[in-house]
């Protein structure tokens, strides 16, 4: 990991230059009987005056538990620090630099959709660049964790620049406890292949609201993946753009919510450019009284983004009586030359065939069920791409599962050892 | 912005300066009982519906309904999602007019385009003189209907105007109306309670199957049926019936409100079919509330086709109250130049074992919008729920629009529960190939559209498949190229 001096190329040029096409425009919802005709006229800015704060009837914040978030939406006193706490750690190549958001070049391919992003822009002083020079080959991942402290409402913002050409891996896992608003953008240079991880890996009484938005370059290919585990309430808006054609993205995400817990991911898909593909996945599981998932899935294609190809998908599990989850994959196609469009939704319990089939061959039931989670998530977590990242994910979410289901075996343990693959190799392997 | 709004079956010379003047006009004059001043009145106040219910001679609790409704019509915002409502203007609407104006219309009076859609469908000149004549063709429609409900009186079932309905049929009417969807369900549905006329009451006894379908074909241009109204079912249990409403009526001569409400209650065991072709010409706004409660082991089918008007909002409403009640909905809709069918289906699953499915199926033209727009609820208990909705849409163009606005609430966690949708385009192979074989390109466009809307045409009566087919060709002439 290189230090860079905070002073040196104010201007970064290197990966992307874009204008963001989904700029704020005059939008006045007062007279409230125009509905927004797509989702890209919903408002972006980094005003927080922009936003009001949500009441619980808006669109976008009706499955929402405000009362929790509330600390979120309230502007920073002037004299306040919301300094996140930040290490960030990784191979040579990569640059890392922090200062204000403007210092580091940041928002150019972000601009805050709510009022927590807007809230989070304004009281962020000490933003961080990771920068993947162009045409480097990261041999290992860039490590960002962001620490919250109970007590305490943190605000930051982390500028992932990808060079053209790189290749490169960024794991950002949220720990601690408090009150986090984070913005991450993700600016993916021509030709470049990168993933982006965000871990939400909060203590139990944490709340956090992020908004990430990614920026795919011309023929680049991206990957995002949100695991939401830990904290009270949390909500991730995953904002993903094209700044040129051929661009290939995915959105992916697991979360498993326990009792109480709110789970909230949404993504907005703008396809502006053409040939661009897009790729959206979100596995959930939920048990216990009050446990909470909400999906929201929208893509956009514009009149001008000729040959996309996207797909939506959203699968949640529910383990027991009380849980709920909503799920809402909205489509907006303004235009007939695409290559193709789809979404799928579904919620379901155990897949009792599944079941069946291990426990004919002798396994206990609680064993069997354990191992049908452990497959409904391999396949996203598998994507990550680190060994053993997946496996400690994975034991988090056998330990919450374990909650539910006591009798578990502890031979489990050794029949998924170690894999992150599909349910049906793990079955084989049995 | 000021919309001409001219409830159907009045002729332009009705509108006169007299009836513009609006609000102030009410206050001073409205109370007289003139029938025809009545029927030229504009605009919405407690006057307005005092007159329509004593009109009706309607009975105190029916007059206090409706002025509680206009209370909540007044309070309701108007919704924030769905179509541009904009160009409705409430002061500018006739919410009732009198059977007087009908006489009035002629075949002359209908816009060209109107005439050449009936020409292009077929029908005899004969035939056009009965429709527009329109509620004389009414007449004869319900003359031929009269014999089939004879038939099916001895049996008990009763089939009249919502109106008459009130009137012979006092303490089922009460028993059963507004129970599906109270007046202040939403803005428009308050808005219907308080001024609603005409519609189709029906009442099935217990055990009575209707084997022929009920039609609703001539009520579209009955007197007192105005844009708002208002359709009562009763299905008692083990019965079942098939009623088909509206299809090709195009009344209207310029931007008009079209806002009914239809309750359906589905007791035991019964069934209940639902048809709807709806193809109002592509001025009015069509704001329906469609609602039915399933009971134990009932079936609840709609069949929604969309085709016409300028806006439509229409979500038929299932809920599933009982163990293993049913509940179906196929919705079609067309866009064209112009329109925007925002069209889907609710299910909400109150009961264990219930089922739900949909299927939607959209073509969007010349620059017109579909979006469906649909909500599966599952509430906490209604375990073994299984629900699929399926939602496929084509886009015949690059200046059309699709969405799909598809809301999922699950509260339970033994159920199933599918959603899958596709969009997509007339493939370039698919019409390269019929045109191989000689067909003109529209005439290939339109087959591939009937092929895609196949599905749901075959669940239609035989006349009614073969006229969404005509229609469907109709809209396609001239989308290609």
């Amino acid at each position: 990991m290189t230090a860079v001096d905070e002073t040196t190329d104010p201007n970064p040029t290197d990966p992307v230059t874009e204008t963001p096409a989904n700029g704020a425009r005059a939008h006045s919802h007062g007279a409230g009987t125009v509905p927004d005709a797509s989702r890209a006229e919903r408002v972006t800015s980094y005003d927080v005056a922009d936003f009001a704060v949500p009441r619980g009837r808006e669109e976008e914040w009706k499955f929402s538990p405000l009362k929790v978030l509330a600390p979120l939406f309230a502007e920073a006193a002037a004299d306040a620090d919301e300094t996140a706490h930040v290490e960030v750690s990784g191979p040579d190549a990569v640059e890392h630099r922090t200062g204000t958001p403007a210092e580091i070049g940041a928002g150019a391919g972000f601009r805050p959709g709510d009022r927590a992003a807007a809230a989070s822009w304004a009281a962020t002083t000490q933003a961080h660049l990771v920068r993947i020079p162009a045409e480097a080959e990261l041999d290992a991942p860039v490590l960002v964790t962001v620490r919250g402290e109970a007590g305490r409402t943190t605000s930051g913002h982390l500028l992932i620049e990808a060079g053209h050409h790189s290749k490169g891996l960024v794991v950002l896992d949220h720990v601690g406890g408090g009150a986090h608003r984070g913005g991450v953008e993700v600016r993916v240079g021509d030709g470049a292949q990168v993933t982006v991880v965000s871990l939400q890996e909060w203590d139990d009484d944490a709340i956090h609201v992020g908004q990430h938005d990614v920026l795919v370059g011309r023929d680049a290919f991206a990957r995002h993946i949100a695991v939401s585990l830990g904290g009270k309430a949390v909500r991730i808006s995953a904002n993903l753009r094209y700044a040129g054609p051929g661009g290939d993205a995915q959105l992916l995400g697991v979360y498993f919510a326990d009792a109480a817990q709110h789970l909230e991911h949404r993504q907005f898909v703008d396809h502006e450019a053409t040939n661009c593909k897009s790729y959206v996945e979100y596995k959930g599981a939920l048990q216990g009284e009050g446990a909470h998932a909400v999906w929201i899935g929208d893509v956009l294609i514009r009149a001008a983004a000729e040959g996309t190809e996207t797909y939506e998908l959203n699968r949640n599990l529910l383990l027991t009586d009380g849980a709920r989850a909503d799920s809402v994959p909205n489509l907006e196609i303004e235009t007939g030359e695409i290559v193709g469009a789809g979404h799928a939704s579904a919620t379901g319990r155990f897949d009792d065939e599944q079941l069946f089939y291990l426990q004919s061959r002798g396994m206990p039931e609680a064993d069997a069920r354990r191992l049908v989670v452990r497959g409904f998530f391999a396949d996203i977590i598998g994507r990550i791409g680190l060994p053993d990242l997946a496996e400690r994910l994975m034991a988090t979410i056998e330990t919450e599962l374990a909650a539910t289901m006591p009798g578990a075996h502890d031979a489990l343990q050794a029949v998924a050892t170690g894999t992150s693959t599909t349910t049906q190799t793990t079955t084989e392997e049995n | 912005m000021t919309t001409e709004l001219t409830p159907e079956l009045v002729t332009p010379d009705t509108t006169g300066p007299a009836e513009l003047e609006g609000m102030d006009k009410y206050r001073f004059g409205w109370a007289d009982s003139d029938v025809a001043g009545a029927a030229a009145k504009r605009g919405l106040s407690e006057a307005v519906v005092r007159d329509i219910s004593a009109k009706k001679s309607e009975p105190e609790w029916m007059l206090e309904l409706r002025l509680k409704a206009l209370k909540m019509f007044g309070r309701k915002p108007m919704p924030d999602w769905g179509s541009d409502l904009t160009g409705i203007d409430f002061d500018n609407i006739k919410y009732f007019v009198r059977s007087t104006e009908k006489q009035a219309a002629t075949w002359d009076d209908l816009p060209a385009d109107i005439k050449e859609t009936y020409d292009r469908l077929g029908i005899p000149e004969a035939e056009k003189q009965r429709l527009v004549s329109g509620v004389a063709a009414q007449y004869e429609s319900e003359v031929v209907y009269h014999q089939i409900r004879e038939d099916l009186q001895e049996k008990g079932v009763i089939f009249v105007d919502t109106d008459t309905a009130l009137r012979e049929h006092a303490d089922l009417f009460r028993e059963y109306f507004g129970t599906v969807i109270p007046a202040g369900d939403n803005k428009f549905a308050a808005l219907n309670s308080a001024v609603w006329s005409g519609g189709s009451f029906i009442y099935v006894p217990k055990g009575v199957h209707v084997d022929i379908p009920l039609q609703a074909y001539f009520r579209i241009n009955t007197e007192n049926m105005g844009q708002f109204e208002r359709t009562l079912i009763i299905a008692d249990e083990d019965s079942y019936i098939h009623y088909v409403e509206g299809c090709t009526a195009p009344i209207y001569q310029s931007d008009s409100l079209h806002s009914a409400v239809v309750e359906i209650i589905v007791k035991k065991n019964a069934r209940v079919r639902y048809t709807t072709i709806q193809n109002w010409s592509n001025n009015v706004y069509n704001l329906v509330t469609k609602r039915a409660t399933a009971a134990e082991g009932a079936t609840m089918e709609w069949i929604d086709g969309n085709i016409g008007s300028k806006v439509t909002m229409k979500y038929p409403a299932v809920y599933l109250m009982g163990e293993h009640a049913k509940g179906e909905t196929l919705s079609i809709a067309m866009a064209g130049e112009g329109q925007h069918q925002d069209a889907g289906a609710k299910m909400v699953h109150a009961a264990p074992y219930t089922a739900s499915s949909i299927v939607s199926k959209s073509i969007a033209r010349g620059g017109g919008r579909t979006s469906y727009r649909g909500l599966i609820q599952v509430l906490e208990g209604a375990h073994h729920s299984a629900s699929t909705v399926r939602c496929d849409a084509l886009l015949v163009d690059t200046i059309s629009r699709s969405d799909t606005y598809p809301y999922n609430d699950i509260r339970e966690d033994d159920v199933v529960m599918g959603h899958e949708a596709t969009v997509s385009r007339v493939s370039e192979e698919q019409l390269f190939y019929l045109m191989s074989r000689g067909m003109a390109e529209d005439e290939a466009m339109a087959m591939i559209v009937r092929g895609f809307i196949e599905p749901v045409a075959r669940e239609l009566p035989m006349e009614y498949a073969l006229e969404l087919n005509r229609l469907i060709e109709l809209q396609m002439e001239g989308a290609v190229g």
